[in-house]
Parts: structure tokens; C-alpha cells; sequence
């Protein structure tokens, strides 16, 4: 039975798909003015889940209570009429309109079949200053940072009269400072009486701004506990199943010479430049961090480095050896290893097996070759026992690439770039999208390879991976390094004002545009 | 979590179906051409019926399916490498007209060398002047970017003309002393010496008790198994193979790998003009002994269907290669026995690569759909 001041009552929810149940017995209570957290790993059912409160999936079994009323909606449109809300995690707004076009798009206020540009534009900003949220109604989407189009968002839902307002994953794509902004936001919103859903596996946001949680794990509901009596350990246990390190094994060891050096690199599509001046470098026996929001270079430099993309200018260096704009198989000869962020379309052949996904690239070396014949023995022994040490699950080394879950993709990618020891690896993003335990053991395999004398460069949009993994930092806005910390004076709220272009470079306080 | 993931059944049945999808194909088409027949008053049953008896019944006639067979393997397998890379080689039909022409060239114009040495040096001039054909475009599609559809078509009608006018001109054999009598003067180049020709089969068969008329099989098809043999351990067992499959499923992934993706696709491109160049020696070398106005044409366009219905595989191309065979010689029966036009059997052609090409994308866009469904559910 649903609690008498439940808002939303979510009641025996089941939706299986093909081979696998996404939702199973689902059951809990949103209650009348919380901040309800929904936490759990990609693939427990989340997104399901928000998917049939919103209507875009109709569920197998169960019901869901709105209001305590039945509320199974059909499509979308429904749900924000009966005063749902939802903000996606990725945008969905038109970049050339204003803030008051996008708030009232497909919502628009009918006055003899015209809009009323200045009427609609006063209502944006009664409704801005009534929840405080601070925004120029007649600023241009494409003008607004991240923070502020998520705020443009939040209004949208609540120019429709949402009471319930469900956030997929706000924080994914916003800097601490931001991150706090939304914060206050929420609060405020509470405060005004709306309830809201929020869904995230940062267990720390979580446990901040949440008054009850509740943990999927499969699937199915773990427990729904109050944000007060846990702890986060407690937490990521009912998340994962099992206790969780959240401290990774690192050696102290002084790093060895220069291994990488990037010089003055310069890069540029058309006419909008990329990289911009870009320098740093990274020693042996080093992990480099480079932190920044998302669309600053990061892609770009990786793809520089490896000779995925030609440089404009700017020299790189691998061991003492020139290789800028060599082609990526020289690079590799030179002992690099290259962990790519898009596994699909840069990390593995999908449609091609395990094993030849884990020797593409090295199946000409002499132990996996013998004159014009693959040598299979020793292929398929590198191939089971890389398997093994990277604790890559699957049904056989002939099974297609496509076959495994994302994890198991990317310890498949680590099968082959950490054959041989490599002496510098480029990590893009390498933990995205990986559940707990996978992101823990590829962190450690980084740490780990860095023990060995490896230099690493750690790209990542996860500031808290960058801080817990990385013996430097450096912070990367509109392709240039803007300044660089040791992992103990890095500080998440410092890193995020360089990382917005707030705070210019410590190194020569050059332009960053 | 991800659990270990033992293929479905579902999957599996999927693939079984996805490997047989041609055979249903085929049998679909018939049913369709079934139709055609209907409507021009003759009984399906009793024409398949005879197109059967008429290509099987007799020897000669099974011996004249594999020779129809032994080009179409050739081309189907240039066409099959092309399309491994991820490429559309529409040119076969130019490079194997061009390969006759220097193998012709070869086989008239070099005197005095023994049988061992005129003929491989014939061949290998067929393979380089196809090789030389599919140059120019691979050449400017990698450093120009033409697509390679364009420049192969355009070069598929200059080979043709650019024949066409050797054989009336330069090349062409004006002794007259070709034809009986003496007088004859036939548009076509001298004839190749006899050291330049390819036996038949008729004697090796014969001693195993196959009893093939001669002047039909010849020792290409031999060549022609074997090259589908050299396709499938290229693809299966050579490190060349696994970075030409690598480069055409994710040219992106692969140089990221480390593989030099263009390396990859010239060299496989020049390869599959270097077997289409070998297409059409059968007819030059073991049947006509000259290069005429008149040499057979579109094993070109043929082999694409013979590798599309093969699905790029060995097994598969010479399958297809013999379909097309059978095809083509039950045509010829049922218009001679049945009176039914010749017209119909291009129906029937027509009808079985469009029905493969849709069985293929209905069962490429199920699998997907299926996928999709699964790969929906465990997003969080």
C-alpha cells in the first residue's frame, strides 16, 4: 500500500526485455516534498525505470500511483500534462533560440492563434525569480554554459506545471561550482513545495542533497533508506553486492625522466582552433591527469598523440623521439598504448571475435606470426591468458566482440594494450560507463602499469577519478593547459574555475581563447 | 554486473538463418518467376522440371555449367575482396577485359618459349593488366577521394572501347588467314600460339572415369577452386587477411589498432583487379585462342551477384558461380524444349539476386531490431 502522503508510488513495476528482466518487482514510495535519490550501476535499471514513470515504456506487470491515482501514461506528453517533469541528461534544447523561446516551445501561450513575445518573456522571468533561478531570458541558448542551459531546463519543466520533477543524472556534465548551483536550486524547489527525483551513482552527491534513497541493483530494489542513517561504504555495498575499496593500491615512488613531451601544440578543424598552445609533460612512472569539461581539446590531443590527427604545429615527443604527426602504427612501435573513450568506433572491431579484437594491431609480431600463416597456438594462448588476468567474462575467445557488456569490452581493449609493457598509455576516459567494480579494476591496472615504470596519461571527464588516480593534474580549457597541481594541493572547487575559464593560466596567464 | 553471456537461442536461430538466407531466397525467387510463367500459359513445375533434366540429364551439359562457372568464380571472388575491404569494385568488368587483352597480347606476340613458360607468362599478364585497371581508381580514391564507384564505371567503358579498337585496329589479324577457306576476315586478333593455351580437361577427367567432351572444362576451373581456397585462407588464416576484414568493418578502429588502413585497402584493391584480370582467360585461353570483337562480357557484373548471393565467401562464390551456371544452360532448355523465351531465365536471374539482396537486409535489420531490444533494457 502506498504511505498517505505519497506523491509517487511506484507499485511491483516488472519490465523484462529479451533475455533479461530491466525491472523486477519494482516497489517504493516518492513522498510529498522530498528529494528522492535513485542510485544504482549502469545497466540496475534506472533509466527503465524512468522510462515507464514517463510513459515511454508501458510496464509488464505492477502500477504506478500518481497522486494516488493509477497513472500508466502512454506516451511522453501525458505525463507532463498530469505535471511530470523530466530533464534529460542530454539537453534537449534549440541552440539558436532564446531562454523564453525554449521555455515556452510546444507549450506556447495561445492568444488569438500568435504568441506574444513580451508577455511570454515576462511569465520566464516571474517563474525564474519565483524559484531563484538566475537566468536572461533573452540570451541565446548557444551563449549559455552547461549550468545554465540545465537551468533552462528546470524552467521548462516548470513552465508546464510540473509538481514532480525527475533529474536523469544532472551532475554528469556540470563542474563542482555548478554542481552546487543545482544544488541550492533543488533546495529552493523543495522548499516551494515540489518534490523531486534524483538519479545518480555519485554516492557523495547523493548522500548531500537527497532525504531518502533508493537502491536498485539487477534490476530490483535493494532498500530504500533514509540519507541520514547511511553511510557511503553502506551504500555503494547495497549498490554493488559486496564491499567496496574505495582506496586503490598506489606505490610512492619518485617518478623517472621526461617520457612524453608535448610542446606548443597546435590543432584546428576549419577555422576553429582546437588545441591551442598546448604543453605539458609526463615522466615516467607518472600518471597525468588532464581534467576539463567535456569538448576542450581532450579528444583531440589523445587522437594528436597517438597520430590519429595531424597537428598544425607544436612538436611531441616519446621517449626522446620526434613523432609528431607519425602515423599510429609507428607510434605503437615506439611503445605507446592508446585507450580509446569511444570503444565502439576506435576501441574494438565489434563484428570481428575476441581474440582477434585482443592481437589486432601486433598479430605481424613474430610470436603471432610465422611467414604468411597467423600462428594460432600462440595467438589463442596470449588471447586465454590475457583473458584470465584481466578477468574478462565471456563465453569463448571466438565469441564477437559485440557479444560482451561494456566492461568486459573495455578489459578486452585492455588485453591488448597492455601486451608487452608498454612505455606510455594514453587512458581517454576509461572508466565511462563501467560498473564499480570494473571502473576499481581498471583504475588499479593504470596504478599498477605506472608502478612498472610506465608514463600514463589519464584523460577523464571524472574529476574525482582524476584526483584519486593522478600524481598531476592539469586543467585543460579551449585547448590549452591552464594550470597544473600535484594530486595533494588539487582541490575539486579550484580545478572546477579553471575548468570553466574562470581563473586564467598560472603558467604565463596566457589568453585561453 | 555483467554476468557471462551464453549465446541465446534466439541467437543462435538467427544466424542459422542468416547463413541459409540465400537458399530461402532462391526459392522465393522461383516462386515469384512462377508468376511470369503462369501468366504466359506454361506450368512452372513442368518448366523447372525441365530446366532440371535438361541441365543434369547429361554430361556435356554439366560439364558446360562449370564452364560457365569457372569465370564467374574469378570475377565473384574480385568482387568479394572488394567488398571485404569495404569496397565497391563495379570495375571487374573493365580489369578482365583488359587482363584478355595483355594475355592475348602475350599469347600471339611472344614466340618461342615453351608450353611451361608462354602460358603462366599469359596468365600472369591477365592478372597484371587487371591489376593495372583497378590502379587508377584506388589511386584516386586515396588521394584524391573519388569514389571508386565513378572511376570504375567510367573505366569499365573505356576497357570496352579501348578493346574494341585494338581488335578492329592495331591488333587486328588482317592475313585473313583465320577462317576456312582462307577468306574470312573476322574482327580479332592473330591466334595465340599453341604454347599459350590451356588443355582441357578432357583427359585428366577421362582417366578418373568422368567422361567431359572436349573442348569444354578446361584446367581454369582448377585454378579457379583453388584461387576460392587461396580466398578463404587469405581471409581466415593471414595476417594480411585479418587486417583487410578489420579495415572493412571499422576502417577507424583498426588504424587506431595500429593497421595502415589505406596500405590495406590499395593492396586488396589491386588484388581483386589482379583475379578479375584472370576472368576471362578461360574463354581466351582454353576455348577461343583468339581475343575477338565478339569475347564474352559481363562476367563483370555477374560476379557481383555471384559474390552478393556467396556472401563474400569461398564456399559460397563457388556455389553461386554454379547457380548462375545452371541458370544459364537450364535457360537454354527451356527455350529450346519448352519454347519459353529466353527473357524469362534474366526474370529469374533478376528475381534471385533481389530477392537475396532483401532477404539479407530483412534479415540484417531483424537481427539489429533484436539487438537493439536487448541492448535497451540494461541502460541505467
Amino acid at each position: 500500500m502506498a504511505q498517505a502522503n505519497a506523491v509517487l508510488a511506484i507499485q511491483g513495476v516488472t519490465k523484462r526485455f529479451p533475455g533479461i528482466v530491466a525491472n523486477g518487482d519494482v516497489s517504493f514510495d516518492v513522498l510529498e516534498g522530498e528529494i528522492h535519490a535513485i542510485v544504482g550501476e549502469n545497466g540496475a535499471g534506472k533509466s527503465t525505470l524512468v522510462k515507464i514513470v514517463t510513459g515511454l515504456y508501458q510496464p509488464d506487470e505492477g502500477r504506478i500511483l500518481f497522486r494516488g491515482r493509477p497513472a500508466l501514461f502512454r506516451n511522453p506528453r501525458q505525463a507532463i500534462l498530469a505535471g511530470i517533469g523530466i530533464v534529460h541528461q542530454h539537453f534537449m534544447l534549440v541552440s539558436n533560440f532564446t531562454v523564453t523561446e525554449n521555455v515556452i516551445l510546444g507549450a506556447e501561450p495561445p492568444r488569438r492563434g500568435l504568441i506574444d513575445p513580451k508577455d511570454a518573456a515576462t511569465k520566464v522571468r516571474d517563474l525564474s525569480a519565483q524559484y531563484g533561478v538566475k537566468l536572461d531570458p533573452d540570451r541565446r541558448i548557444e551563449d549559455l554554459s552547461v549550468g545554465e542551459q540545465q537551468r533552462v531546463e528546470i524552467l521548462k519543466v516548470l513552465y508546464r506545471g510540473a509538481g514532480l520533477i525527475i533529474l536523469d543524472e544532472p551532475t554528469a556534465v556540470l563542474v563542482p561550482q555548478e554542481t552546487e548551483e543545482l544544488f541550492e536550486h533543488l533546495r529552493t524547489l523543495k522548499r516551494q513545495g515540489k518534490t523531486i527525483v534524483f538519479i545518480s551513482h555519485k554516492l557523495d552527491e547523493v548522500l548531500r542533497i537527497s532525504d531518502r534513497i533508493t537502491v536498485l541493483r539487477r534490476g530490483r530494489v535493494v532498500g530504500t533508506v533514509k540519507a541520514a542513517d547511511v553511510t557511503r561504504p553502506k551504500l555503494a555495498e547495497m549498490m554493488v553486492g559486496r564491499p567496496v575499496l574505495f582506496d586503490l593500491k598506489r606505490n610512492e615512488a619518485p617518478p623517472g625522466e621526461d617520457r612524453l613531451v608535448v610542446e606548443g601544440l597546435k590543432a584546428s578543424t576549419g577555422r576553429r582552433s582546437i588545441l591551442a598552445d598546448l604543453s605539458f609533460r609526463v615522466r615516467a612512472g607518472e600518471i597525468y591527469g588532464i581534467a576539463g569539461v567535456e569538448g576542450n581539446g581532450q579528444t583531440e590531443l589523445a587522437e594528436a598523440i597517438m597520430g590519429l590527427r595531424r597537428v598544425g604545429g607544436g612538436r611531441i615527443h616519446l621517449a626522446g623521439e620526434d613523432i609528431t604527426n607519425h602515423p599510429a602504427a609507428l607510434v605503437r612501435k615506439r611503445g605507446a598504448a592508446y585507450i580509446p573513450e569511444d570503444r565502439h568506433q576506435r576501441g574494438l572491431v565489434l563484428p570481428m571475435t575476441v581474440w582477434e579484437n585482443a592481437v589486432l594491431g601486433a598479430h605481424r609480431l613474430p610470436e603471432f606470426r610465422r611467414g604468411f600463416r597467423l600462428q594460432f597456438p600462440g595467438i589463442y594462448r596470449f588471447v586465454e591468458e590475457g583473458v584470465v588476468k584481466f578477468d574478462v567474462r565471456l563465453t569463448s575467445i571466438q565469441a564477437k566482440a559485440e557479444t560482451l557488456s561494456g566492461g568486459n569490452q573495455q578489459k578486452l581493449i585492455l588485453v591488448r594494450e597492455f601486451r608487452g609493457d608498454p612505455k606510455f598509455i594514453v587512458a581517454s576516459q576509461p572508466t565511462r560507463g563501467l560498473d564499480i567494480g570494473a571502473t576499481e579494476f581498471v583504475r588499479q591496472q593504470l596504478l599498477n602499469a605506472r608502478d612498472q615504470g610506465a608514463a600514463v596519461l589519464l584523460i577523464s571527464a571524472d574529476l574525482e577519478e582524476i584526483i584519486a588516480v593522478a600524481d598531476r593534474i592539469g586543467v585543460i580549457y579551449n585547448g590549452h593547459i591552464q594550470a597544473e597541481f600535484s594530486q595533494d594541493e588539487a582541490e575539486p572547487k579550484t580545478l572546477g574555475l579553471y575548468m570553466t575559464g574562470a581563473k586564467q593560466g598560472s603558467e604565463g596567464g596566457r589568453r585561453a581563447s | 554486473m555483467n554476468a557471462q553471456l551464453p549465446r541465446s537461442k534466439a541467437a543462435k536461430r538467427l544466424a542459422l538463418l542468416e547463413k541459409f538466407s540465400p537458399v530461402l531466397a532462391v526459392l522465393v525467387a522461383m516462386a515469384v518467376a512462377s508468376i511470369a510463367l503462369i501468366i504466359i500459359g506454361k506450368n512452372p513445375l513442368v518448366v523447372y522440371g525441365t530446366m532440371f533434366y535438361f541441365a543434369f540429364g547429361r554430361m556435356d551439359s554439366i560439364a558446360n555449367i562449370l564452364y560457365k562457372a569457372t569465370p564467374l568464380i574469378f570475377a565473384g571472388i574480385a568482387c568479394a575482396v572488394g567488398f571485404r575491404v569495404g569496397l565497391f569494385n563495379i570495375g571487374v568488368e573493365g580489369q578482365y577485359l583488359i587482363g584478355v587483352l595483355c594475355a592475348a597480347s602475350v599469347g600471339f606476340a611472344v614466340k618461342g618459349l615453351p608450353v611451361y613458360i608462354h602460358l603462366p607468362l599469359a596468365i600472369l599478364a591477365g592478372a597484371a593488366g587487371g591489376a593495372l585497371w583497378a590502379l587508377v581508381p584506388i589511386w584516386l580514391k586515396l588521394k584524391r577521394g573519388v569514389h571508386e564507384v565513378i572511376t570504375t564505371i567510367m573505366l569499365n567503358h573505356t576497357a570496352f572501347l579501348f578493346v574494341q579498337y585494338l581488335v578492329a585496329g592495331p591488333l587486328m589479324d588482317k592475313t585473313g588467314g583465320m577462317g576456312p577457306g582462307g577468306v574470312d576476315l573476322r574482327v580479332r586478333t592473330p591466334a595465340l600460339l599453341p604454347t599459350a593455351r590451356m588443355p582441357d580437361l578432357h583427359g585428366a577427367l577421362g582417366k578418373i572415369g568422368i567422361d567431359f567432351p572436349a573442348g569444354s572444362v578446361n584446367w581454369f576451373l582448377i585454378l579457379a577452386l583453388l584461387a576460392a581456397v587461396g580466398l578463404w585462407y587469405l581471409l581466415w588464416k593471414t595476417p594480411f587477411g585479418l587486417e583487410l576484414r578489420a579495415v572493412g568493418h571499422n576502417p577507424k578502429a583498426a588504424e587506431t589498432a595500429g593497421i595502415r588502413s589505406n596500405t590495406v585497402i590499395f593492396r586488396t584493391f589491386l588484388l581483386s583487379g589482379a583475379v578479375a584480370g584472370l576472368a576471362g582467360l578461360s574463354d581466351l585461353l582454353g576455348y577461343f585462342g583468339y581475343l575477338d570483337i565478339d569475347f564474352p562480357r559481363n562476367f563483370g557484373f555477374t560476379g557481383i551477384a555471384v559474390a552478393l548471393v556467396g556472401r563474400n565467401s569461398a564456399v559460397g562464390i563457388v556455389l553461386a558461380s554454379v547457380l548462375f551456371g545452371f541458370l544459364s544452360r537450364g535457360g537454354m532448355g527451356i527455350q529450346i524444349i519448352e519454347r519459353v523465351p529466353m527473357e524469362t531465365y534474366y526474370i529469374l536471374q533478376g528475381l534471385i539476386i533481389l530477392c537475396i539482396v532483401m532477404a539479407s537486409e530483412v534479415i540484417r535489420r531483424y537481427a539489429r531490431a533484436q539487438q537493439k531490444k536487448e541492448e535497451a533494457s540494461p541502460n541505467a
